[in-house]
């Protein structure tokens, strides 16, 4: 039987560590909602989670004294989950309100949502390339609530959805995902999606 | 594809869930913790929490309901969560979600402050922020009730140019007179001047899945909001949904089906 993992929900002030503390918390994993890098690091993976706008995040973040820690931890290969905003943070920079540099962990810059407006409601996901990670939630309904997008390059790209035109709403590099979409709001989708998270990058 | 939504509807008065009819009788239905949890359960599409009674001059401006929104938050649900109610600062907004909301629905501060309104769409993202506008149907177009007052007026330029200019990204259309009576919501409450790229939430005496249907294949609606009607039967969102055909919504999961 594999060991019960502990989850870091990174606490910045900004967003719905609540929600997601709670998603998590029904799957069965513990749970450390915290701003300490001590308490952060007896955990086996991060999630970062966000809701607002990028330079507020970005600007918490440094406030609690993260963006080193982060950025150290994702390059030490520690398995990390950017949501919604927490998935933009990854990025290099963002146009949101002006230019703000991001965590810079995967290539691509944060990019109004094609069209302008918003990216409301739920839609499906659509798995890009063959990560078997990714491949029990293709064509699930998710839902999301967003109004920029990472562009991040092909080769990073792990789902995506359709309004228009498809858009990017998955990334992964190596050790890190980020997922555009609230799973801890997704019902039972979002569960297969976090368990899947959980299982595939902490083994 | 961008699906539409079915938006499960507490109202909440004295912190009771209750059946209210036009927003001047009401029935209690018990604690708003259980009709949330059902809604949850049974899979609509988003959850609105409205607590009526929280910025009543009468009753002072109490706030928004933290309380309640902590209650509910513990239920651990796995819908999306509309708060409104008494929500008069960016600060209480920052805090509903911090507490659990996903978006924010404003009422008063839309008349009463409009830089506030721009903040709380600054600190959240115009995404999080919909803005609730009660509507009286007239032969001359729909008019804007101001709840506090009781009184009509038209639209004002300034939330028409929050909706247009996207500091806020949706319109919560209430037909408050027919709120809760059955098959008596008024299309015309819609023809409130504002621009046709703003999406619309079509609330207010919506019971018949005819006319869900029919509201929800017109372009600028995004999503209908159920509130009584919901309450009668278990899985109703689910039944409302077998019964729309030729829309695009999730389809009825009952429990198992989770594909798109």
């Amino acid at each position: 039987m594999s060991r019960r993992k502990t989850v870091g929900i990174v606490d910045y002030g900004v967003g719905n560590q609540a929600s997601v503390w709670r998603a998590l918390h029904k799957l069965d994993y513990r749970c450390r909602v915290s701003d300490d890098p001590k308490k952060l690091d007896e955990t086996d993976i991060l999630f970062l989670p966000g809701v607002g706008a990028f330079p507020t995040a970005m600007e918490k973040l440094h406030e609690h004294d993260l963006v080193e820690y982060l950025q150290g931890e994702a390059h030490k290969g520690k398995p990390f989950v950017g949501l919604c905003l927490g998935m933009q943070l990854l990025a290099e920079q963002s146009h949101e309100h002006g230019l703000t540099a991001g965590l810079g962990l995967i290539p691509g810059e944060v990019v109004p949502f094609p069209g302008g407006g918003w990216h409301i409601g739920w839609n499906a996901i659509e798995q890009l390339g063959d990560d078997p990670l990714f491949a029990e939630c293709d064509g699930m309904a998710m839902y999301f609530n967003h109004s920029f997008i990472f562009d991040a390059p092909d080769e990073y790209r792990v789902y995506a959805a359709r309004t228009e035109g498809s858009f990017p709403v998955g990334v992964r590099r190596g050790n890190l995902v980020g997922m555009q979409f609230h799973p801890e709001k997704s019902q039972a989708a979002g569960r297969a999606l976090l368990s899947a998270l959980v299982e595939g990058l902490c083994k | 594809m961008i699906k539409k939504r079915l938006i499960g509807v507490v109202t909440v008065k004295d912190g009771w869930a209750v059946q209210s009819f036009g927003y001047k009788r009401y029935l209690p239905l018990g604690r708003p913790e259980v009709l949330v949890q059902n809604l949850d359960r049974w899979g609509a599409d988003e959850i609105m929490l409205q607590c009526i009674d929280r910025s009543r001059p009468d009753r002072g401006d109490v706030g928004p309901d933290f309380a309640l929104l902590d209650r509910v938050a513990k239920l651990g649900i796995a819908t999306p969560l509309i708060y409104a109610g008494g929500v008069r600062t960016a600060d209480d907004a920052r805090v509903a979600v911090n507490m659990g909301a996903d978006r924010i629905a404003l009422d008063a501060m839309l008349r009463d402050d409009a830089q506030e309104v721009a903040k709380v769409g600054y600190q959240l993202g115009a995404q999080a922020v919909i803005a609730a506008l009660p509507m009286t149907a007239t032969d001359d177009g729909a008019q804007w009730r101001d709840y506090r007052t009781g009184k009509d007026e038209p639209l004002s330029d300034a939330v028409r140019s929050m909706l247009d200019d996207g500091v806020v990204s949706e319109a919560l259309i209430i037909d408050h007179a027919n709120e809760g009576n059955p098959g008596a919501f008024d299309p015309r409450v819609l023809d409130a001047g504002l621009a046709d790229h703003v999406p619309l939430i079509a609330f207010g005496g919506i019971s018949e899945a005819a006319c869900v249907t029919d509201l929800l294949k017109r372009e600028q609606v995004d999503a209908v909001a159920i509130g009584n009607f919901l309450s009668y039967r278990e899985h109703a969102v689910q039944a409302y949904k077998e019964a729309l055909v030729g829309v695009p919504v999730r389809p009825a999961t009952y429990h198992r089906t989770i594909y798109a």
